[in-house]
């Protein structure tokens, strides 16, 4: 089955409930293609791409809060959307994005020149899959005025030709749109009335309407959570209503082959499996992710507080500000002309221009100033809040060090530094010397702010980096170019790239959603055990058993687990050591041990063809700590016969 | 002169609200400007409506017939409805098919064939839509509906049909279940295609913005299609532009896409009386003022029910569950297409066709148990173990 997600500008944040959903109970349909247009495109690719929801989520969030901190929300001039989803795809998408993407992301693009569909699923590089994604979400004068090109051909959103790419008949449809999807939501009202606009069916209805305008006036948080919740709920109603919902120790991954023609299509399960029941009735109730759930109320606190917010409660000055839009509407065109002039200039060629724009912005030293000084309010404030990638930080801590300031002080501010950059830049053109020379002052502040550590030993640095996440953003925005060998510049490049993945880890502590891990061990593993058999509809069906319990990819078991896991691990290791090494030296134990080691696969055998028994006792994970613990107090003699009798003592009560 | 008489009538008035007032009267006055009598703003022709459904229905291989059937003074002094008829040579049940709002009796096209295969198939534009004539209906929802129920009624006598399988689909639906309702004799099963008006309109609402609501309230006063009749010449194309997915799903059968847009458009530039009928019946943006949740228990028990739904379909399918409790005695079975919308006809002809084959048939294998003078009562039971869900 192959799914597909409408276009819907900010009501993207459906698609990260939905996706939720998909990853908490039903991975195993994350495994085919994945097609969409706009923020559906960017939403499957971060699906296939397997980002933590949480990222996503707070992604959204940010662009969200970002447009309706303006008066004009997304509209305002200076409000660049392109840039920010840039930004936004460079710092979370892995290097390998687009190997994983060919072929699976299906992007629906509109061509320019003809407004005729195209559906792309090859991409050759990174910078080519974010160039396509970006061109599916983008909307002429809203995102900018000139198309992005993808493989020489510019493009527009893929909304404006078909909003929802289905690959072919087998294809759950998703969209935030009440209409004829089969993941959306139902609302109350209207019972008659479609009309379908670039084949996303979406029905008259008030709320359809409310959602609408929505798609470019970002709501209030509190709105975006209560419509991820909406998209957890309608994903979870659909996989319930078609029993697409499985357990996932035994993890059956079921195909099916139609070998004659019947109509029914729906995947059937074991309707043994008692823990599929159970984790049926669990899902019934379940609500979205706590690492979710939280993103929302942070991004709705922070929203409710600070002084800007307090003043603009208040009716009269919503009003004040809307009024006053003569006046700064003005400043902000200005502002925004010279930063689009930037961008443009700079981002004409290829995404790499941008990257090094954004290097020399940074080298000059007027610009090093100000980010240093926003950097330490946003290290007083809250550390863990600041984003490891520099530009998303600079983003965030303007943000933060102008939220009392009023929005026209913003502008005129903002204003002087692009012009200041502006100069900088152009001086750096001229003179690249200079550029270096202001690097290496930059440098050394950065050392006498962080005396405590040092610069040279790149594996003290290493270390820092996984504690200190600050620090290691300083030592990005600096490039280090004082270090002029190639080599070290090389390692601290390592260093740099590392550390997005240490985030996403983190995160996925965080995360409950501990299901994603089975897409990867299904794509790692071999199974253990595989049925095949034709029913009386004559489809063959395949029944593919994973034993999840071996897999030692972090993110596949909980800390505990992997602990224990890693104890067992040990034990069979052990064992070829006995084999090697103990063997001569005294034979006695060594027979025991070995007959304990036997007896022990032996007992865990039964662990792969007996689910429902396997997790039930803890005695499997004891065992070895005890008998590691053991190993000073006892006389190795009688180990195996003491444990060979709690194992026996424990069948008996089992039985 | 007529139009600021009717002006000035609504401001002699001293009213309540009187700004509601005027709203209606501006509204009037542009539907006044738009209808047909101006500068022939609209494009209907009953020829061009004639050609099209020809055309559309030329894609149906059995041999079938195209003619109005007078039924006298329904409505108004004589009303006419359009027939298209298959197959009536067969000795068995005939089946009558009964279209949705702004269709006609030629998107059934994918469907004739199958059907008219094994028994009669009688397809009509209902009274006010499609080819049919056109009087003014009551504004008063029941009697609307009463009268639309009666059209069908006299179109039967005029047939001499004894007794047929009803099927309606969205509006058909809701008016083929009043017609069992009120002449539970004739309809020996009633088969319900993604039926509109059955569950009852929610107590409590989600909170919308003022602004939304605004809007729902301008809108209350007009037809649902008055947009298509608004945009004069350019309706076709505006058709094309908001539902590309009808013509879309006849594109396999028929090889002018543009066709089903036409007809539509021509179906539903006229004078819109039906759909007037239609507005008469629902309240607030599509449920029913007089749902057919709360009557179905009046049906008399002995005639069987097949529900039939699109699982894409935005229709409430809530419904189903009570009507299944409340017809706990009687053969009641509900299927769902897989992949198929509201349009379940056209979607999944095959499976809908499949269905409503299955269910004439069990009407067949009833006469023919009846003639062996077998109880009804004993085969209720039967098809109540292979109903679903």
């Amino acid at each position: 089955m192959n799914l597909s997600f409408a276009g819907c500008g900010f009501l993207g944040i459906y698609h990260v409930g939905v996706a939720c959903c998909f990853r908490k109970y039903a991975p195993h349909l994350l495994l085919d293609k994945i097609s969409g247009a706009s923020a559906g495109a960017i939403a499957a690719c971060c699906l296939i791409c397997d980002l933590p929801i949480g990222d996503m989520t707070s992604d959204v969030l940010r662009v969200c809060t970002e447009a309706r901190s303006r008066s004009l929300g997304a509209f305002s001039p200076s409000f660049n959307i392109h840039r920010l989803l840039l930004e936004n795809l460079e710092k979370f998408l892995p290097e390998d994005a687009h190997v994983r993407c060919t072929g699976k992301l299906h992007v629906s693009l509109t061509r320019m020149h003809d407004g005729k569909n195209v559906v792309m699923s090859q991409f050759d590089s990174r910078e080519e899959l974010i160039q396509a994604l970006l061109a599916s979400a983008f909307i002429p004068i809203f995102s900018g005025l000139i198309p992005p090109k993808f493989k020489g051909v510019r493009y527009m959103d893929g909304g404006y030709s078909d909003n929802l790419p289905t690959l072919d008949e087998n294809t759950i449809t998703v969209s935030p749109f009440c209409g004829e999807s089969d993941i959306c939501p139902r609302d109350d009202s209207s019972q008659l009335f479609h009309i379908n606009i670039a084949n996303t069916s979406i029905e008259l209805s008030k709320h359809n309407m409310y959602r609408i305008v929505r798609i470019l006036f970002p709501p209030r948080p509190e709105v975006l959570s209560n419509m991820c919740k909406q998209g957890f709920d309608d994903a979870l109603r659909f996989l319930h209503r078609n029993n697409l919902i499985n357990c996932t120790r035994c993890l059956a991954v079921q195909s099916t082959f139609v070998v004659s023609e019947t109509l029914d299509e729906d995947l059937e399960y074991d309707p043994q499996c008692k823990e599929c029941k159970l984790h049926r009735q669990e899902a019934l109730v379940s609500n979205v992710p706590e690492s979710v759930l939280s993103k929302f109320q942070e991004a709705i606190d922070k929203a409710n507080h600070g002084l800007l917010h307090w003043l603009f409660k208040h009716r009269g000055m919503k009003l004040l500000s809307v009024l006053t839009l003569p006046y700064t509407l003005p400043a902000d065109v200005m502002y925004a002309t010279f930063t689009k002039f930037r961008t443009y200039s700079t981002n004409r060629g290829s995404l790499i221009v941008y990257r090094d724009s954004a290097r020399y912005d940074f080298v000059n030293f007027i610009g090093e100033i100000y980010e240093s000084k926003s950097y330490e309010l946003g290290l007083r404030g809250n550390a863990v809040l600041i984003p490891p990638y520099f530009s998303c930080s600079r983003h965030l801590c303007t943000r933060r060090f102008m939220v009392a300031a009023p929005q026209m002080g913003n502008g005129v501010w903002e204003l002087s530094k692009v012009f200041m950059d502006k100069l900088s830049y152009l001086l750096n053109k001229i003179n690249r010397k200079r550029q270096q020379l202001s690097a290496k002052i930059t440098c050394q502040l950065a050392i006498t702010e962080y005396d405590k550590y040092d610069v040279e030993s790149c594996q003290d640095l290493k270390s820092e980096n996984k504690m200190n996440l600050n620090f290691t953003l300083k030592l990005e925005d600096s490039d280090l170019p004082l270090t002029q060998s190639p080599v070290r510049r090389f390692k601290t490049k390592e260093i740099l790239q590392r550390k997005p993945s240490f985030t996403v880890n983190r995160t996925d502590t965080l995360d409950n959603d501990t299901f994603d891990h089975i897409l990867q061990v299904t794509s790692q593993h071999d199974t253990i055990m595989a049925y095949y058999y034709l029913d009386e509809n004559n489809k063959v069906k395949v029944t593919e058993i994973f034993d999840v319990s071996n897999s030692d990819s972090p993110i596949v078991q909980t800390s505990h687990e992997k602990l224990a896991n890693r104890n067992l691990e040990f034990d069979d290791n052990w064992q070829d050591e006995i084999d090697a090494d103990w063997n001569g030296q005294d034979s006695n134990s060594a027979d025991g041990a070995s007959q304990y080691d036997i007896d022990e696969i032996l007992d865990r055998e039964p662990i792969f063809s007996d689910p429902e028994s396997e997790w039930t006792g803890s005695f499997k994970i004891d065992e070895p700590e005890e008998f590691c613990s053991a190993d000073d107090h006892r006389p190795e003699s009688e180990r195996p016969r003491q444990e060979k009798f709690e194992q026996e003592q424990k069948e008996k009560v089992a039985a | 002169m007529r139009l600021l008489n009717k002006l000035f009538l609504f401001f002699a008035i001293p009213c309540l609200n009187a700004v509601s007032r005027v709203y209606c009267a501006v509204v009037i006055t542009v539907l006044s400007w738009v209808s047909p009598n101006w500068l022939s703003w609209n494009k209907y022709s009953e020829s061009m409506l004639r050609s099209l459904e020809k055309r559309i229905l030329s894609i149906v291989k059995t041999p079938h017939k195209g003619f109005f059937v007078d039924i006298g003074p329904v409505v108004g002094p004589a009303d006419k409805i359009w027939t298209i008829s298959l197959n009536v040579e067969s000795p068995k049940t005939p089946l009558v098919l009964l279209h949705g709002l702004g269709a006609g009796v030629a998107l059934w096209c994918l469907n004739l064939d199958a059907f008219a295969n094994t028994r009669p198939v009688y397809a009509i534009d209902l009274l006010g839509f499609g080819r049919s004539s056109r009087p003014n209906f009551s504004t008063n929802s029941q009697e609307a509906e009463q009268q639309l129920v009666r059209a069908v009624e006299e179109w039967r006598k005029e047939l001499k049909l004894k007794e047929f399988i009803l099927l309606g689909h969205s509006m058909g639906g809701f008016l083929a279940a009043s017609y069992a309702l009120s002449y539970p004799d004739q309809v020996k099963h009633l088969i319900l295609a993604d039926p509109w008006g059955f569950p009852e309109r929610p107590t409590e609402y989600k909170e919308v913005p003022l602004w939304i609501k605004t809007i729902a309230y301008v809108m209350k006063p007009f037809n649902p299609l008055a947009g298509i009749r608004a945009a004069g010449p350019l309706g076709p194309w505006f058709i094309n532009r908001i539902r590309p997915d009808i013509s879309r799903k006849y594109a396999l059968a028929l090889d002018d896409s543009k066709l089903i847009t036409d007809y539509i458009y021509q179906c539903n530039c006229q004078n819109p009386s039906g759909e007037s009928a239609f507005h008469a019946m629902m309240s607030d943006f599509g449920w029913a003022k007089n749902p057919m949740v709360n009557r179905i228990d009046k049906l008399k028990p002995e005639v069987p029910i097949t529900l039939l739904y699109g699982s894409r379909s935005w229709i409430d399918h809530s419904a189903s569950d009570i009507i299944k409790e409340k017809r706990m005695k009687s053969f009641f079975k509900l299927q769902v297409v897989t992949g198929a919308g509201h349009h379940v006809y056209a979607d999944k002809p095959e499976a809908f066709n499949q269905i409503v084959l299955d269910a004439c048939q069990s009407v067949d294998s009833l006469i023919n148990s009846d003639d062996s003078n077998v109880q009804y009562v004993e085969e209720s039971d039967e098809p109540e173990s292979d109903s679903k869900q």
